[in-house]
């Protein structure tokens, strides 16, 4: 094989392929927990159902096909062969286990021993460090020793220090042991897990992959440099900060470092949407320029509420949750329907057409799914974010709950999508 | 870039060339500007130096493979010899004007 070829590296699709119907399927069914538990989301964060759905849209969803992805991915960002093809797809049953455990056991949880989330948190525990595994033993071949893969091997490093904080979490609600508030320890685990697993991995894929998708070159590679150090100095003493020292001003500093990273990843994400040759965009990039947008909006309301606690007053912990809500339903959500169609549609279209190339008629990747369901798509998620927001904004059940069925829409056509794609048979097969 | 001083049967090739499709930009190869070189030696081979827009990427097999499909079908009995290069890096100056056509519609 020839250097920098990656097809004859990708991995068997039946390894790839569980982990995006489970995550489409944990979309749809979190837009039902979310009609169910709509009260919830304008009361406190530490309320057993929001904890519960939140857990299914981080690790049901967003974590579970972003596994699946890297899974795929490796390949082409350190172009390399995964290390175990076996690994990965042990872990995507120990994962999915765990995750429903871990989500159910939320849903009841008393604030006291649960038998449940130990049981599920040892599961998420064992998968990630087989996940992590998998990947430092595939990182470790690679010759691409670049800034994007210094953030994707970094990232699976606080992967695994907010599964161990959330297990240490749950623990400590039986026996507490840490003398710390459980706030603080859920600030921490939360910010762990969004910035230094989701936004770093998402920053050291989407780094490599835009640029192929939007056809630019010779990009400020050095902006992602900032971006790295900044970011991961921040994240290192916020959460110090969290566990030691954590008064307002302190948190403030640390997350200004983080924010200035984040702002040199955006302004290398804008300088490479505006350079593209490919002007059009499609679907999944739609999706994904609105998901930046959205980082954006969620990067200035966390400012505000950081600094101005005193003009916000009342709303103070519903904009806080606005914040949780425009990243993981916002900023993460839209970026994986859009990637979505970046990555799945070429998995089947490889294993189906890659033999019969150039011999017969073969169809484009793009024409596995149906662009009008995935446009359609685009506005009802579109439109069930803002209310959702909305609803919680003023604080109505009945709001959260109308955005909730447009977000079932959305999910219900997301999984349409999906499952033509999966289920795709070839011509003259 | 490609070669100058293409024969008459190596224009034929680049034209047939013109068939392989990038199936994630929907453009040919020949005008995302991916092949630099065309040899044909009359009843004895054909040899093609190509690139790709971007290292590791997925499709490249795929691409490399189609190449050959269909130099085989046009000329069959002929050594057909595909090279992967990265030198120089493809860049999307590269892009024919048709090409630029293409992607921007």
């Amino acid at each position: 094989m020839q250097a920098g070829l990656s097809t004859l590296n990708a991995p068997a699709p039946r390894v790839v392929l569980p982990y995006y119907g489970f995550g489409a399927i944990a979309f749809l069914i979190s837009g039902i927990i979310l009609f169910i538990a709509a009260p919830d989301m304008i009361n406190h964060y530490l309320s057993p159902k929001l904890l519960s759905l939140t857990h299914l849209l981080v690790l049901g969803w967003i974590s579970m096909i972003i596994f699946g992805a890297l899974y795929q991915l490796i390949p082409v960002v350190m172009e390399v062969k995964l290390y175990s093809e076996r690994l990965a797809l042990i872990t995507f049953f120990l994962f999915g286990t765990g995750i429903l455990i871990l989500v159910w056991s939320f849903w009841f949880f008393k604030f006291q021993r649960s038998i449940g989330l130990e049981i599920g948190g040892v599961l998420l525990i064992l998968t990630v460090m087989l996940f992590a595994v998998n990947m430092f033993k595939s990182a470790l071949k690679t010759e691409r020793r670049n800034i994007e893969n210094g953030f994707i091997v970094t990232s699976i490093v606080y992967l695994m220090l907010t599964v161990i904080l959330g297990f240490l979490m749950v623990l400590n609600f039986m026996v507490p042991f840490i003398p710390r508030s459980h706030l603080d320890l859920l600030k921490l685990h939360a910010h762990l897990g969004m910035i230094g697993w989701f936004l770093l991995l998402v920053i050291g894929v989407a780094s490599k992959l835009m640029p192929m998708f939007l056809i630019v070159h010779k990009l400020p590679v050095k902006l992602l440099s900032y971006s790295f150090y900044l970011i991961n100095a921040g994240l290192i003493l916020l959460a110090l900060a969290f566990y030691f020292y954590p008064k307002s001003l302190v948190l403030t500093a640390f997350s200004l470092l983080i924010l200035a990273g984040i702002l040199f990843f955006l302004r290398f994400v804008f300088i490479a949407f505006k350079k593209r040759i490919r002007r059009k965009l499609d679907i999944g990039m739609r999706f994904s320029a609105l998901a930046f947008i959205l980082l954006f909006i969620s990067l200035l309301l966390g400012v505000v509420s950081v600094l101005s606690p005193g003009i916000i007053g009342k709303f103070q912990v519903r904009l806080e949750i606005i914040y949780g809500v425009l990243i993981i339903l916002g900023f993460f959500t839209s970026l994986i329907l859009g990637q979505t169609y970046k990555t799945l549609p070429f998995i089947i279209w490889l294993q189906k057409y890659q033999s019969k190339v150039g011999k017969e008629k073969t169809p484009l990747p793009m024409e596995l799914y149906s662009e009008k369901v995935a446009v359609l798509h685009f506005w009802t998620y579109l439109a069930g974010l803002i209310l959702l927001i909305t609803g919680i904004l003023f604080a109505s059940s009945l709001v959260i709950r109308i955005a909730a069925i447009i977000f079932i829409v959305t999910g219900l056509l997301y999984n349409y999508n999906v499952f033509k794609i999966i289920l795709h048979k070839a011509l003259h097969e | 870039m490609l070669q100058e001083n293409l024969s008459a049967e190596e224009v034929k090739i680049l034209e047939l060339l013109k068939s392989v499709m990038d199936p994630e930009v929907a453009v040919n190869i020949v005008d995302l500007g991916l092949i630099y070189e065309i040899h044909f030696e009359e009843n004895k081979k054909v040899h093609i130096v190509t690139t790709l827009s971007t290292r590791g990427c997925p499709l490249g097999d795929v691409i490399m493979q189609n190449i050959e499909v269909v130099l085989q079908n046009a000329y069959p009995g002929l050594e057909i010899s595909v090279e992967l290069t990265w030198e120089p890096e493809w860049t999307p100056e590269m892009i024919t004007e048709d090409g630029r056509r293409a992607i921007e519609l």
